[in-house]
This record gives C-alpha cells, structure tokens and sequence, in this order.
C-alpha cells in the first residue's frame, strides 16, 4: 500500500485571523508535493498541525487511510510524522550520532546506552546518505547545511513515512542545496510522501513533482509541476479581491523633497542598498521573509552597524550610534514585534508614549506628571486609542489600539518626527483595525511626514505606497511606482533568482 | 438625586484615597508585617515574655541597617533586570580601606571615607564593563567580582602593616564611633542615614526621570532601547551605585565593629535580596519600589527578632529564612506568568 497524509476540511484561527479555512488535499508515497503561499498564506499553520504542535479547530487528517490525531508532537513523531523547520530542533553541545538517535538511544543488555552500537548505526546511515560526517563531532561545531542534514537523518532514522521540509534551501549555498536534493530524491524513491515548503520558484520546478497553493488560508489549486508555468503559479498565489478600503482612503498628494537618502548601504545582511525618500511619501517595502527589509530599518535607526554606505538625512550624511540619537534627529521605528521590541507591556499607555522624550519633558530631573497626562491624552484622542485611562496597562489593549500607542509615541508634540519607519504595523490585526492604520499612516504623509512602510501583505503595500522598494536577500531588486505596480510583478522581483 | 450626589462622592473619596492603599502592594506587606508582630507578641505572651517593647522596635530597625544599604543597590538593579552578587564581598572590602586608612596608612577619617566609596565604586565600574560592554551574565561577572573583591581586602588589610598575614584592624576614631554607634536624640544615627537613604532613592524611583527610565528599561529592555532609553548608560550607573552604597554599608559595619573585620558582612548579601523580593521587586524587572524594599527588610528582620525572642533554635531560623526567600520567589513568578497570560 503507498504512504499517504491527507487534510480534510482543515481550519484553525487565532484571535483576529482565520489562519486556515477548509483546506483539504492529499499526499503521496513516491512523490514531492510543494506547498505554495504568500507569506501568511497558511503553510506555516499546516505544517504545525502536521506535526502536533498546533490542533486545528476543524476538519481531520488522514495518515495512511486512517484518522489521526495528535495531542502533541511526539505522538505526531511516533505515527511517523516528521517535519524540518528552519530553525534546527538539534542539541549543539551533543554529537551527530547522538542526536540522530535522539529520543531513541540503543541499550545494552544492563540498560547502559551502547555506545558502540551507537556509533555503528549511526555511521551506517551516515554512509547510505554519502556525508561525509563524522558521528562524534558535536552538532554545534558543524556548517549549517550539515546541520540540516542531520536532522533530515534523524528523520529517516525514525522510520518517518512523512517528512516536511519548511524552507529547507534559506541558509544553504548552491552546492549544499544540490546534495539536499539528491536525498529528498532518495527518501522519494524510498516511497515516503515528501512534502516541501518553499517560495523559490525555481526550486520548485526542480524538485517536486506537485504543487499545492494556498492563499490566505484557503486552498487554492493542486497543479503537476510539469505541467504549469511560473506565470501560472504567481497568477494562483496573487488573484484576490480588493474591497473598497484602498479605494476611500485619503491620501496625500503633495509629496515634497528628499528627507532621506540612503546610497549602497551594506552590512552583514544588505548588500548595495540604496534608495531616496521625500517628504509626505510613502515608501513601501515588499519582499518575502528574511529579504532583509527589517534590516534596513534597523541600520537607518541606529541599532544595527553598518559596514560601507551613506545614510543622508536632509542632506547632511548621518550615523547614529544608537536609537536615540536617531530619535533625536527625527527618525522614528515601530518595530515589528509589538510585545517584545515595541511596547513595555506591563507599564501604563501614559509610559509608552512618553518613552523617547522623557529627557525634554519639564521640571529637570523631575517628571513633570501633568504634562505626561497632557501627551498621553492627546494621544488618545488623535488616534481614538479604546481606552477608559491612560492608566491603563497596555498589555490589556488590543493588537490595534496597542500600534496606535505606539504611533502615538512617535508622534506626540514633542517629537520632530521626519522619518517614520513601520515594520509591519497591520500584523496581527483584525481588518477593521487594519482600514483605521492605513488611515492614519495616510493621515501622517500628508502632515509631511515621510514614512517607510514595510510589509509582507503584498496588496497592503501596492495600494498604500507610493512608490516600492523590493527587496530580495539583502538587496533591492526593483523600485516600482503605484502606478505600475501588480502583485505579479513585485512578486516576481520579490522572488525570481 | 442628592442620594447619588452623596454616594458618588462617597464612591469618589473611596476610589481617590482609600482603593489606592489597599490595592498597593505595600499593603499587604504591611498587614504580613502586623501578623508577625501580633504572632511573636502572642508566642511570647504564653511564655510570660514580652515581645513588642520601644527596644524591640529600636532593635529590629538597628539590624536592618547594615543590610538595608545593599537591599537599596540590590532592589535598584532588580527593578533594572539584573543584579549583582559581589556588594557584600565589596562592602567588607571597603570596610578594610577604611579601617587600613586610618590606621596604617595615618588618613584623617573623612579622606578615608572617600577612598573607600571611590575604591568600592571603581569596582562597580568593572563590573559594569563586564555585563555592559562584554555581556557576561551579571550572575557570572558579578560571582567572578565576589572572589576578586575578597582577594583584594586580604591584600589591602596588609598594606602598611609590615606583615603579609591578613588580619582585622581594630580602629578607635570619635567620628567612625559616632557613625556606628552614635544616636542623635534617642535615635540611631545608622537608623536616621537609611531611612533618608530610603525616601532619596524611593523619590527618585517614583518621581524622576532616571527612575521612570529605570522602570520602563526592567520592564522590557529591548523596547526601551528602540524608544531611545540609553540601557547601558543607566545600567552602569547601577552597578556603581550598588557597588557604593556596599562601601557605605562596609563604613557602618567598621564603625559599629570598632574594627575593618575581614568576616563583616558575610550574611547581609543573601538577606539583602531576599528582602528586595519580599518587598515585590521582581527578578523580572520593571516592578516593585523601595517601601516595598523596606517593609521587606523589615518582615524579615522582625521574624527573625522574633524567633529569637521565642526561643527557637537559631539554626532554625536560617532554614525559615530560605523558605521565606521561596515563598517570596513562588509568588513573583505566579503573578508574572498572571501578567503574561493577559
């Protein structure tokens, strides 16, 4: 009987998003299945159901004909459910074969862990993969790609019937990407179902032999690899409506003089990035994960070093140290991870706002606690943040409310704000919300300020910008104005090689 | 219409004034306190002693002199998110410099005084370097600090001496006599200094910006950072003040020993912290404030006062001692994974 793993139905939401909605298709032995997406597609929410992490509020998965369903990882591990992240689930400071036996050591007749047999086994599936590894060597101490091959050896190690690959190729260079192949083709002819997440196109082409696409949580189409076109999978990922929002939003459109101009910058991530923007503009940033857009905001901001390149601001080249020297020349960053990196989550809305300009507040050393009340209802009330008082801890606000603290913070008037840089502002918030935060960063442009605005909603970014920058690993690879832009053609400089 | 004039300015008055106090965290660490007082005065009553007498009170607040300097460093880097395990071994440390000071190296007292807070604080700088410009783990650096400041007071307890063995140096000064042992009125003057201590810090924790950058930076670094917060900045300026405010418990300890004693200080680092997180400073950071730090020192020092009094082994009252830190630990951690999960 072939190997299968089949969705039925699947659906699964989190607060504010419908992550997956009746998603149903099949998987089989003997063949490479790739599933496609955007960015927030649902792939990532799939493959954690797979492998237990995550219970899908409906539908059922199929394993083999048979209904599965798993409380955990483990039990997913045990019915032969093995999935690749990209982040290693390895141990660093223990050896290959230890981790490729991980969970399941051999024993000796005393119960003591069989080191021989240990090795011996490990070095025998070493051998069928052709690595060159040696099982005593410490994970930690191997190249990332070796890394990889390891857990894709601990997979075929545990017998897996079904094994994920999330990403598998991002840190890989060319030649390492050309051995991951050769063993994805070998756990094929093996007659286990393979199932290979990616957005290089050209991958896909090369090495799976169906593709499934998905689209905001919904399935989309299963197409035979031989038989379609990149054309046609960039059509089946993009085509969706467009509502009204974009269509009655004010815009600004007296878009001024260079505030900002940023010429071949390079660090560790970005290679020759460069770009121009004015005031009152709106600068979207497309690209997929890890192309290196936060990365540009951290370097213009302050937090990241720079290696070779000019940042000019109004003319005069600049480069800040830290954030608040950016601050204090009028930049402003609203970091993507609005718990971690945005917002003191347990402290007041008054704290937050207030947070970059305590220093100029009255009273010298003093907080001056009226004036504190003066800007953090002002906030509020230009932002309409639903609050009952500025007392309020903002860890009980909602995603929306909680990004207008932190654009009331960047904007309060004791603030020069010129540049102000979004990453990601929509993320995690209910649509409503969203239609609000696309007002107000219009609302903002036509004040003077310039914004950069970076998002992985591709749509987000097409209708609000102005102008796009896209970017791909580290570098621009297009800037596109409104006027010309399509979703196809910024995901085609988004992700072709 | 009058009536509910009448029960919203009730309401009002409730909100304002008395809704404030009891929800403060203070609170209820006051009303643990009084427990424990009614307890031990109770405990002893049965044993036809009397617990709670003006010399009691005056006892207990004595004691916490001494650790009081290092639970005030200690609770500020807390509420900062780090902390330091060295301020006692550097208090003994600068309790030495002192005494090594006026006694062999012939100083008049005060310029004693100062070697001893700008010795103490120049370390405290390298600690500081340690965790903010070379990242180690303040645990590890600051561990690393404790040997470092031991070694360092047996060497400087010989400087002068003509004799390589370390000892204590005994030193008789009128002014170092009057900081340990002096009262101003029927008061301490130690009790006086901690308590001005306590009010300094605890305004400048509520009431500056330092201290609401202090909060805002303990309470999420990362952010406070993007916000503009210079964190190392004020991360090493805590270190220094923790190292300092040592060297000022390791001035009282030499003043009230009579003597630079190289074992001075040698149980305050552990009660020290402890109080710190009875008070409600919170390993996390971000929370917590010096009454809370007071009170904590006090419930500490009355329970073990008290069991003194009662006539419990004094082995014992380490063992409670720790418990007391665990219980105080449990509870940080419920109410932040509470905080978490909202």
């Amino acid at each position: 009987m072939t190997k299968s793993l089949e969705f039925r139905g699947i659906g699964k939401s989190f607060p504010g998003v419908r992550a997956l909605d009746n998603v149903s298709f099949r998987a089989e032995g003997g063949k490479v299945l790739a599933l496609l997406g955007e960015n927030g597609a649902g792939k990532s929410t799939l493959l954690k159901i797979m492998s237990g992490d995550l219970k899908a509020d409906e539908g059922e998965v199929l394993l083999n004909g048979k209904k599965v369903e798993f409380p955990g990882p483990r039990e997913a591990i045990e019915a032969g459910i093995s999935v690749i992240y990209q982040e290693r689930q390895l141990i660093p400071s223990m050896s290959v074969m230890e981790n490729i036996f991980a969970g399941a050591l051999p024993k000796t007749k005393l119960g003591l862990f069989d080191k021989r047999r240990l090795y011996n086994e490990a070095t025998e599936i070493i051998r069928k993969f052709g690595l060159d590894i040696d099982p005593l060597e410490p994970v930690g101490q191997l190249n990332i790609a070796h890394q990889q091959m390891v857990e894709i050896m601990k997979a075929y190690r545990r017998n897996s019937d079904i094994i994920a690959f999330d990403e598998p190729t991002a840190p890989l260079t060319e030649k390492e990407i050309k051995i991951l192949f050769e063993l994805i083709l070998k756990l094929k002819e093996e007659g286990k179902v393979v199932i290979y997440v990616s957005h290089r196109l050209a991958e896909i082409f090369q090495v799976t032999d169906e593709i499934v696409v998905l689209k905001d949580g919904k399935f989309v189409k299963t197409l035979k690899t031989s038989e379609t076109t990149e054309a046609e999978l960039i059509k089946a990922m993009v085509g969706r409506d467009i509502g009204d929002t974009y269509a009655n939003l004010k815009r600004n459109d007296n878009i001024g003089d260079v505030v900002l101009e940023v010429d071949k910058l390079s660090n560790l991530v970005l290679k020759d990035v460069s770009f121009k923007l004015r005031r009152g503009e709106i600068l979207g940033f497309a690209g997929l994960v890890g192309a290196g857009r936060t990365e540009v905001a951290r370097a213009i901001f302050g937090v990241d070093p720079i290696t070779s390149g000019e940042i000019r601001l109004e003319g005069k080249p600049v480069s800040f140290k830290n954030p608040g020297e950016a601050i204090r020349a009028g930049i402003a960053l609203a970091p993507e991870d609005r718990k971690y990196e945005g917002l003191v989550m347990f402290r007041s809305i008054k704290d937050n706002v207030v947070m970059p300009v305590i220093d100029t507040l009255n009273k010298g050393i003093f907080v001056d606690k009226n004036e504190l009340t003066k800007l953090a209802n002002k906030a509020v009330e230009k932002y309409s943040i639903k609050t009952p008082t500025i007392d309020k801890k903002t860890s009980e606000l909602s995603g929306g409310n909680q990004q207008k603290v932190i654009l009331g913070r960047w904007t309060n008037e004791k603030m020069v704000t010129k540049v102000l840089i979004l990453d990601e502002p929509t993320k995690g918030i209910d649509v409503g919300a969203k239609a609000e935060i696309y007002q107000t960063v219009c609302d903002l442009a036509r004040q003077g300020i310039a914004v950069i605005y970076i998002s992985s909603e591709l749509t987000e970014v097409i209708n609000l910008a102005d102008n796009i920058v896209v970017m791909r690993r580290g570098r621009v690879t297009g800037i596109v104005p409104r006027e010309e832009a399509t979703e196809e053609k910024v995901l085609a400089l988004a992700m072709r090689d | 219409m009058i009536k509910e004039a009448e029960t919203l300015r009730k309401e009002s008055f409730y909100r304002k004034y008395i809704r404030p106090i009891i929800t403060h965290k203070v609170f209820s660490l006051v009303i643990i306190l009084l427990a424990l007082v009614v307890l031990f005065s109770i405990w002893s009553a049965a044993q036809g002693k009397q617990f709670f007498k003006a010399s009691t009170l005056r006892n207990i607040l004595n004691s916490i002199v001494l650790t009081s300097f290092l639970t005030i460093g200690a609770g500020m880097l807390l509420i900062a998110g780090d902390m330091d395990l060295s301020q006692a071994a550097v208090g003994a440390f600068g309790g030495i410099v002192l005494a090594a000071s006026i006694v062999y190296w012939k100083l008049p007292w005060f310029v004693g005084i100062i070697i001893c807070l700008l010795l103490c604080g120049v370390l405290g700088a390298i600690n500081a370097i340690m965790v903010t410009r070379y990242r180690f783990p303040s645990f590890i650096a600051t561990l690393a600090m404790m040997s470092m400041a031991k070694g360092l007071m047996y060497i400087f307890s010989t400087i002068g001496k003509g004799s390589d063995v370390a000892s204590n140096i005994a030193v008789n000064n009128p002014y170092l006599n009057f900081i340990g042992k002096g009262t101003i009125g029927p008061v301490p003057f130690g009790i006086i200094v901690m308590l001005v201590f306590f009010l300094v810090y605890g305004i400048l924790l509520t009431k500056t910006k330092i201290g609401l950058k202090i909060m805002l930076m303990g309470g999420n670094k990362a952010a406070a950072n993007l916000a503009g917060i210079n964190s190392k900045k004020i991360l090493f300026a805590l270190f220094v003040n923790a190292s300092v405010l040592a060297g000022v418990a390791g001035i009282f300890s030499t003043g009230r020993l009579g003597q630079g004693s190289l074992l001075a200080l040698q149980t305050n680092q552990f009660s020290g912290l402890t109080a710190a997180i009875l008070g409600g400073i919170s390993f996390g950071g971000g929370s917590g404030g010096m009454g809370g730090a007071f009170v904590g020192l006090l419930i500490l020092n009355t329970f073990q006062i008290g069991m003194g009094v009662v006539g419990v082994n004094p082995y014992w009252v380490n063992v409670f001692s720790g418990v007391i830190l665990l219980i105080a630990l449990a509870t940080d951690f419920i109410s932040r994974r509470r905080l978490r999960s909202v």
